[in-house]
């Protein structure tokens, strides 16, 4: 399943990206705001158990170590919010006075995982761990004070929660802001889209519609116009050229048919009626192309039955190939093979190619006339000698402009007349082995309009 | 018959004014869209043949014009270009048949004939008959002297074609056209060989042949003289 449409837009994965783009720059700043604050509480916390201890340091200097376990002893008593830890502990490891036991021989700042368990105070303190600065005293004794690192993890905390709301905010606001954005941006471009498209259909008159808003869009879209106008500009004078060289070449080409028609009773005026007429179907025949090429007769297409064009195509064509002694059959299995399209110029598609195949077999040739409602198909097939596949490039080369000039007057204008109205179609001309003989498929629908048909490699 | 041919180049509009005179009819001709109103209003011609480009009013507002004045002749398109929309452009202005220049005289001739004489829808009879040859058209069944004829579809459609124009040659162009719905010209004797076939059928032994080839031309149906 594709996705929706919206979502397949560049301005909406463009919306994407910026949004990420937010993203991981609210993610840096929460990052690096939640290490400097770390880094600050904690610095906080080690001057202000430095000058506690500072101050106890005092008491021993003072009054040795009876007077510190007093004051130690007093400090240790205070509860409530912002209360410190304390220990004191003899140089034999015996707690003397406080409640913070330390691991033996501890010394200096350390992190203590949590208060171990079975201590005597229980109450308020949770699990946190503690931040403590131990100072060795000059009789070997360990005065020790420590803070709840819980304190600082309650701040960040707060810290990732309050940027956990401004990243969802940030990705919010981008993701609706891309989406708004977007819809009304797709809606102009759709419209320079369906512009395109109608073009494309041959419909060579339209324009986009400005806003008159002068921005990046509208002045794109001056731009397109001006191009079209250009081109249409262009076309008309090209049309122009070529109505008047038809004309020009068509009206004393007629003149000279007119003069020999009125003097012909003699055989070499016939033949010569005969070459101007050959002539005059050539001419036609270009015109013809360079007209279906136009593309102006998409606009007239309708649904089509191939079913309905093979048929009397068959019928029309069977008794003239039986006198040339071969057999045109038509393999249809029943069913409709409908296509977008104009009847009249698949009927000559499809004369094109039986003529084509009834000029290039050997008389006792079976020539089947295929519609294959899968695809949809229509195929001429015959069992004749056939073409070596080296040589099947060149003869469907045949069909296309590029060697137009090289072959000979009548089939190799056919054939192109049958690549310019498969072409006006969106449909693939492809050559195949029919084992034995020539197989030409006329395959619809796999292609879009004006994609020009290929040769296979 | 009378007829007006409105016609900007000089050398066709002579070629085919003295071809039409020469088969007793009376030509007037213009020399473009304005004369050409001015003579076709006056409504005393019975088939007008109109080139579709033409100084000062082209063919298809002339005759658009003209229909919507209420000159019902019959009108006769002569188109340049190798346009594949003339034909229906032509026909919805009002238009009764096309043809494409360059034409040979002969097939200009026989349009011209044929709408000449064009039945109306109303008088279209249920029944054909050229000699000892009927064709019923209500029951699809065809006999020659009494003698019933099996006919394919496609075939019935010819000599129906054929039959409804009997005495008058009808071009292979038209055929192709009125019979097959062909608007292209096939390299390949489509019409001939089914020409040959409607013979071989119709004609049984002793009987004089009804269809005639005109050299030239195309086929003619008629009774033996």
């Amino acid at each position: 399943m594709r996705p929706p449409r919206l979502f397949r837009t560049a301005i909406v994965r463009l919306a994407a990206l910026y949004g990420a783009l937010f993203g991981v720059s609210v993610i840096v700043l929460g990052v690096v705001v939640f290490l400097t604050a770390d880094a600050a509480l904690k610095s906080q916390m080690d001057r202000h158990l430095n000058a506690e201890a500072q101050a106890l340091a005092l008491d021993f200097a003072a009054g040795g170590r009876d007077r510190l376990a007093g004051a130690v002893r007093a400090r240790a008593a205070i509860r409530g919010a912002g209360a410190l830890d304390y220990g004191l502990t003899g140089p034999d490891g015996r707690l003397l006075a406080g409640d913070l036991r330390l691991p033996p021989g501890a010394e200096g700042r350390l992190t203590l995982p949590a208060r171990p368990a079975g201590g005597e105070e229980q109450g308020e303190q949770d699990n946190a761990a503690l931040r403590v600065l131990a100072l060795r005293l000059a009789d070997g004794s360990v005065l020790a004070v420590g803070d709840d690192l819980g304190r600082i993890d309650d701040v960040q905390e707060a810290i990732l929660r309050a940027f956990a709301w401004a990243l969802a905010a940030t990705l919010a606001l981008g993701a609706g802001g891309g989406v708004a954005l977007g819809a009304g941006f797709l809606r102009r471009i759709d419209a320079i889209t369906r512009t395109a498209e109608a073009i494309i259909a041959g419909d060579l008159r339209r324009r986009i519609t400005l806003r008159g808003t002068g921005d990046d869009l509208d002045r794109l879209a001056g731009t397109l116009n001006r191009m079209l106008d250009r081109i249409g500009a262009l076309m008309d004078s090209l049309r122009q050229v070529s109505a008047d060289i038809a004309h020009d070449l068509r009206t004393p080409l007629a003149r000279l048919r007119q003069r020999l028609e009125t003097a012909r009773d003699d055989a070499a005026i016939e033949a010569a009626v005969a070459e101007v007429d050959a002539i005059l179907e050539t001419f036609s025949a270009l015109l013809r192309i360079a007209e279906i090429e136009a593309g102006a007769r998409r606009a007239a297409f309708r649904p089509v039955d191939l079913a309905e064009i093979a048929a009397p195509v068959t019928e029309a064509f069977a008794p003239a190939a039986e006198d040339a002694g071969r057999r045109l059959v038509l393999a249809a299995p029943g069913g409709q093979a409908m296509v977008q399209g104009d009847r009249g110029l698949l009927t000559q598609l499809l004369a094109n190619l039986v003529e084509n195949a009834l000029h290039h077999t050997p008389p006792g040739t079976k020539i089947t006339i295929g519609v294959d409602p899968r695809g949809p198909l229509l195929s001429v097939a015959d069992d004749g000698p056939g073409v070596p596949a080296a040589e099947r490039e060149n003869v469907l080369r045949r069909f296309y402009r590029l060697e137009r000039s090289r072959t000979s007057a009548g089939s190799g204008l056919g054939l192109s007349l049958v690549a310019a109205i498969a072409d006006l179609h969106g449909a693939r001309v492809t050559l195949g082995d029919n084992a034995p003989g020539l197989v030409v498929r006329v395959a619809f629908g796999s292609g879009t309009h004006g994609q020009g048909n290929t040769v296979p490699g | 018959m009378k007829l007006l041919l409105i016609e900007d180049d000089v050398h066709t509009a002579a070629y085919v004014a003295a071809g039409l005179r020469q088969q007793g009819h009376t030509v007037d001709q213009a020399g473009n869209g304005r004369d050409g109103l001015f003579l076709a209003a006056g409504g005393e011609h019975d088939v007008l043949v109109v080139d579709r480009m033409l100084p000062g009013l082209d063919g298809l507002s002339l005759v658009r014009t003209l229909r919507a004045t209420g000159t019902t002749a019959p009108v006769l398109f002569l188109t340049t270009l190798g346009g594949i929309d003339d034909r229906v452009d032509g026909l919805e202005a009002g238009g009764d048949d096309y043809l494409v220049k360059p034409f040979a005289f002969a097939e200009l001739l026989a349009r011209v004939n044929a709408l000449a004489r064009r039945p109306r829808l109303s008088d279209r009879p249920a029944v054909l008959e050229v000699a000892d040859l009927r064709m019923d058209l209500l029951a699809r069944t065809l006999t020659r002297a009494g003698r019933p004829i099996e006919l394919q579809p496609r075939e019935f459609q010819l000599l129906e074609y054929l039959m409804r124009h009997a005495g008058r040659v009808v071009t292979r162009t038209m055929l192709l056209e009125g019979v097959w719905d062909f608007h292209f010209d096939p390299r390949t004797n489509i019409v001939e060989t089914h020409i040959s076939r409607l013979r071989g059928k119709i004609g049984g032994p002793g009987e004089p042949e009804l269809i005639h080839t005109v050299r030239g031309a195309g086929y003619l149906i008629r009774a033996p003289a």
